[in-house]
C-alpha cells in the first residue's frame, strides 16, 4: 500500500467516525430535547392549575405525601387509583384555600405519619431525624480509637 | 473486659432487632390506623344496589358494628367471603359494606352470586369515603363501638380465627362498657 491510499483511508476513517459521533451527539441532543419537551405532568387530566404558586404548592405538596400502595413512591409519581383520589383531594383543598400545615394534617389525621415522606421535627421522630448525626459520631469515635492505637505502635516498615 | 461485653451486647441487640423485625407473622405493609380511639367518620352514600336507598352510619349510633371495605377488584376479598358469610349468620353485630373502587353492576352480581354478608353495603362512589377512613386497600375491616368510635382496624382477609381472637373479645368488651 502505498503511502498516498494510505492517508486517504485514515481520512476516510476519520470522516466515518466524525460523521458517527456528530450523529450521535444530535441523537442525544434530540433525546434531551424531547425529555425537556415533555411536560412535568400530572398524571391526571386535570391540567395544571391555573396560580403558578399553588401549582408550586401542589407539586411540592404530592411529592411529599407517600404513596400507601406503593410504599416507596410518592402520590405525585404513582399512577394507582388511590393516589389520583389523594392528588384529587390535594389539588381541592388547595382551591379552597387551604394551608399546607392543613393539607398535611388532613393526611396525616387519616393515615398516620407515615403518609409523610418527611416528617416533621417532633420528640418523637428525634430518633429519625438524630440517627444519621448519631451513627456519625459513633463512626467518628471508633476511628479516632483505631488511629490512635495504631499510632501508638512502632513503626516497623522503615528502611533500617 | 469491654472487649468481651460489647460484642455481646451488640449480639443481644441485634438478635432482639432481627427477632422483631423479620418476624414472619408481622405483615410490614399494614399500617396503624391513627383512627383508633377517634370518632368513625361519617359517611351519606347510596345503597350499592338501590341508588335511591341512602346508606348511613349515622344511623348506627349506640350500636357495634363493623365496616368491611372491599371490592369486586379484590381478591382477597373473595377470599374472605366465605368467612364474612359465616359471621353474619352468628347475628353478633351488622356487618356494613362499603363498596371501595367498583363499579355497581359488578357488585350486584358479586353479592348475588357469593351470598350477601352485609345489612346494607354503601357505594362509595369516588373514594372520597375510603380517604376519610384512611383505607388504602381492600379488604379493611374497622369496628366501632356505640359512642361511635373506631376500636380496631384489620387489614388482610378475614377469617374465622381472626373474628374469634381479634373482634369478639372487642365487642364483648365495648358492651361491658355500656357502649
Amino acid at each position: 500500500m502505498s503511502g498516498a491510499s494510505a492517508r486517504r483511508s485514515l481520512q476516510r476513517r476519520y470522516t466515518a467516525a466524525a460523521i458517527a459521533a456528530g450523529l450521535m451527539s444530535a441523537a442525544f441532543a434530540l433525546n434531551g430535547a424531547l425529555l425537556h419537551a415533555a411536560p412535568a405532568t400530572t398524571l391526571d387530566d386535570y391540567g395544571q392549575l391555573e396560580d403558578p404558586a399553588l401549582q408550586a404548592r401542589y407539586e411540592h405538596i404530592t411529592q411529599d405525601l407517600r404513596c400507601l400502595v406503593c410504599q416507596n413512591e410518592s402520590i405525585a409519581d404513582s399512577n394507582v387509583e388511590l393516589a389520583s383520589d389523594l392528588r384529587r383531594q390535594v389539588r381541592e383543598m388547595l382551591v379552597a384555600g387551604k394551608s399546607d400545615d392543613a393539607i398535611f394534617a388532613f393526611m396525616t389525621d387519616r393515615y398516620g405519619e407515615f403518609v409523610r415522606f418527611r416528617p416533621p421535627l417532633e420528640p418523637k421522630t428525634l430518633l429519625i431525624w438524630g440517627a444519621p448525626f448519631i451513627m456519625l459520631l459513633l463512626g467518628g469515635a471508633i476511628i479516632y480509637r483505631v488511629v490512635r492505637q495504631r499510632s501508638r505502635l512502632p513503626l516497623d516498615d522503615e528502611p533500617s | 473486659m469491654w472487649k468481651f461485653i460489647l460484642p455481646f451486647a451488640a449480639f443481644i441487640a441485634l438478635a432482639v432487632l432481627f427477632a422483631f423485625g423479620l418476624n414472619p407473622h408481622r405483615d410490614i405493609h399494614a399500617l396503624p390506623s391513627p383512627l383508633i380511639g377517634k370518632p368513625a367518620p361519617l359517611f351519606k352514600l347510596t345503597d350499592v344496589e338501590d341508588p335511591a336507598r341512602i346508606v348511613s352510619n349515622a344511623d348506627l349510633k349506640g350500636q357495634v358494628y363493623v365496616l368491611n371495605v372491599w371490592g369486586t377488584w379484590c381478591v382477597a376479598c373473595r377470599q374472605e367471603h366465605e368467612a364474612l358469610l359465616a359471621i353474619s349468620q352468628q347475628r353478633v353485630v351488622p356487618i356494613i359494606g362499603l363498596d371501595y373502587m367498583d363499579e355497581r353492576p359488578k357488585a350486584k352480581q358479586w353479592l348475588d352470586q357469593l351470598g350477601n354478608p352485609y345489612m346494607a353495603v354503601a357505594f362509595d362512589t369516588d373514594g372520597r369515603t375510603a380517604i376519610d377512613w384512611g383505607v388504602y386497600g381492600a379488604p379493611e375491616t374497622f369496628l366501632v363501638d356505640g359512642s361511635g368510635r373506631v376500636l380496631f382496624k384489620f387489614i388482610s382477609p378475614m377469617t374465622p380465627e381472626v373474628w374469634e381472637h381479634e373482634f369478639l373479645p372487642r365487642i364483648a368488651a365495648a358492651r361491658r362498657g355500656g357502649a
